[in-house]
């Protein structure tokens, strides 16, 4: 099995498995039956913090398409609405994180999954997702600055 | 003399939701039989016309003053300043709950411009989003009635210092006629002292004695922060902003303003522009930083790749259009000091991701 990679959020070690795919929008994706379970990076969940809300905008069964504006997260630091990573269709939803969200925290590449997708879009390697990471990290902290004044 | 009244200033809503209309209703009713509290009803601060009753009264008071209104906090603050009517802020203890406990001490010391000639008194301003039910604010307003009566000191400081000619009069004829509303258009029943020890109290309602205000669009500047920086004039194409005598910027002609454009508070590094009726919270003037006000991460997940300058050049271009002009796209006016952001050195970031570090994961 592929070795985990690591990104480096300032001093923080955000651990990329290297055993699943993903998405430029911070999204793990790992084969599961037919389909993939899709969740948070390490990367994701260390900005969000402590998360404490999880609300789904679509039914379970729908088509998606890649962009499309699915869900909303919110934690003790930030809000943020969530967005399909690729064109497909929603199979169905964690629905223990629905009573609970904290798993995204405690095991955000394990029980902590969001949902089931199915879809035939490319998606990222670890090595092209730590890429991603690294080319966009200087914006990425630009963005978030700009919203603290 | 009699004793330091507290002027308690509801301010109504927009529109008529009943909810609301109940809540302002029943403070006032409350409120008028409470002693050393004099409450008034005026419109929504925002919409009211610069000789509007309401603020004419505003105006004419010296003392402290408690202004509950819909809006948050520094807006409605800064509204008031830009009206006239101006104070030292005074800390409510009634606050959203998201912005208590890492609240800083930004405001006054911080490295904005500041407001000018502020009087030696007090100014309060509660959301009424707060609460829904009328005993909190009875609760906090009683307290700060009571701050407000054990400062005579300070009042006799004031005495020692140079009122204008208006306080002055207001000062030495402390009770009955209405000193400021001085032009004809003051209704006759609005008597701003009604004491509320009287034998059939009645609060002073300036909002339902005129027609109705018009809803008015505009931003105001919350000089706390803006550093005069002038990113605000150089980008409005509408020619809402100007400069006083001693160059500080102002909001000149807030008439001139695009109803729905926020884009000049989207481009003020200081966040110093407060559009106080947009549906953002951070445009509308909660308390920004980290505190107050979640980070959204949503471009970051996915979301519009616009950033708030793309997305305020948008905002103008789709103005300038409509008003029969050409589109200038990134051509005017575009900020140059958030392209120094970069190379700041530590920042919030900094101390958020780092000092989290030391939090389990």
């Amino acid at each position: 099995m592929a070795e985990d990679l690591v990104f480096m959020m300032g001093k923080f070690e955000a651990r990329i498995p290297g055993d699943r795919l993903y998405s430029d929008n911070h999204l793990w994706l790992q084969s599961c039956d037919n389909a993939y379970r899709v969740g948070l990076t390490a990367w994701s969940v260390r900005l969000l913090q402590d998360v404490y809300f999880l609300d789904w905008d679509v039914d379970p069964d729908t088509s998606v398409r890649h962009k499309q504006e699915i869900g909303q997260i919110e934690s003790s630091k930030a809000v943020s609405a969530l967005y399909a990573p690729a064109d497909g269709r929603l199979v169905a939803f964690n629905e223990q994180l629905l009573d609970d969200p904290s798993a995204i925290n405690t095991d955000g590449y394990g029980n902590g999954w969001l949902y089931l997708l199915e879809t035939q879009a490319p998606l990222l390697s670890p090595a092209e997702y730590v890429e991603h990471l690294e080319a966009n990290w200087e914006k990425t902290q630009r963005l978030i600055k700009g919203q603290l004044n | 003399m009699a004793a330091k009244k507290l002027t308690v200033v509801i301010s109504q809503a927009q529109g008529k939701n009943p909810q609301k209309r109940h809540l302002e209703e029943e403070l006032a009713a409350r409120l008028i039989m409470e002693p050393g509290i004099d409450v008034c009803i005026v419109p929504h601060l925002n919409d009211m016309p610069v000789d509007h009753s309401g603020l004419l009264l505003l105006k004419s008071v010296s003392g402290p003053i408690v202004v509950l209104s819909w809006l948050y906090p520094r807006a409605a603050r800064w509204i008031l300043d830009r009206q006239g009517v101006k104070g030292h802020e005074g800390v409510t203890l009634l606050t959203s709950e998201d912005e208590d406990d890492e609240e800083l001490q930004d405001d006054e010391s911080g490295k904005g411009i500041g407001a000018g000639d502020v009087p030696n008194r007090r100014l309060y301003c509660i959301d009424l989003r707060v609460e829904s039910t009328a005993e909190p604010y009875l609760e906090e307003l009683r307290r700060i009635a009571r701050e407000n009566t054990q400062e005579t000191v300070e009042l006799l400081s004031w005495i020692g210092g140079n009122p204008s000619g208006g306080q002055l009069q207001q000062f030495l004829t402390p009770a009955p006629e209405a000193p400021a509303p001085t032009n004809g258009s003051a209704p006759p029943a609005a008597s701003p002292e009604t004491n509320g020890n009287g034998s059939t109290p009645q609060p002073v309602n300036l909002a339902a004695d005129e027609t109705p205000v018009k809803r008015r669009w505009y931003p105001v500047i919350d000089y706390s922060r803006c550093t005069n920086c002038m990113e605000c004039i150089d980008f409005c194409l509408f020619g809402v902003y100007g400069v006083d005598t001693m160059d500080r910027i102002l909001v000149e002609a807030q008439d001139n303003c695009k109803k729905g454009c926020p884009a000049c508070s989207r481009v003020c590094p200081e966040n110093a522009i407060i559009f106080p009726q947009h549906k953002s919270p951070a445009i509308a003037g909660a308390d920004g930083e980290v505190a107050g006000l979640k980070i959204d991460l949503s471009k970051l997940f996915g979301g519009g790749d616009q950033d708030s300058l793309e997305t305020a050049i948008a905002e103008r271009d789709a103005e300038l259009v409509k008003d029969g002009r050409d589109a200038v796209g990134m051509s005017v006016g575009v900020p140059k000091r958030q392209a120094d952001k970069e190379p700041r050195k530590r920042d919030e970031l900094d101390d958020l991701m780092d000092g989290l570090d030391d939090m389990d994961f």
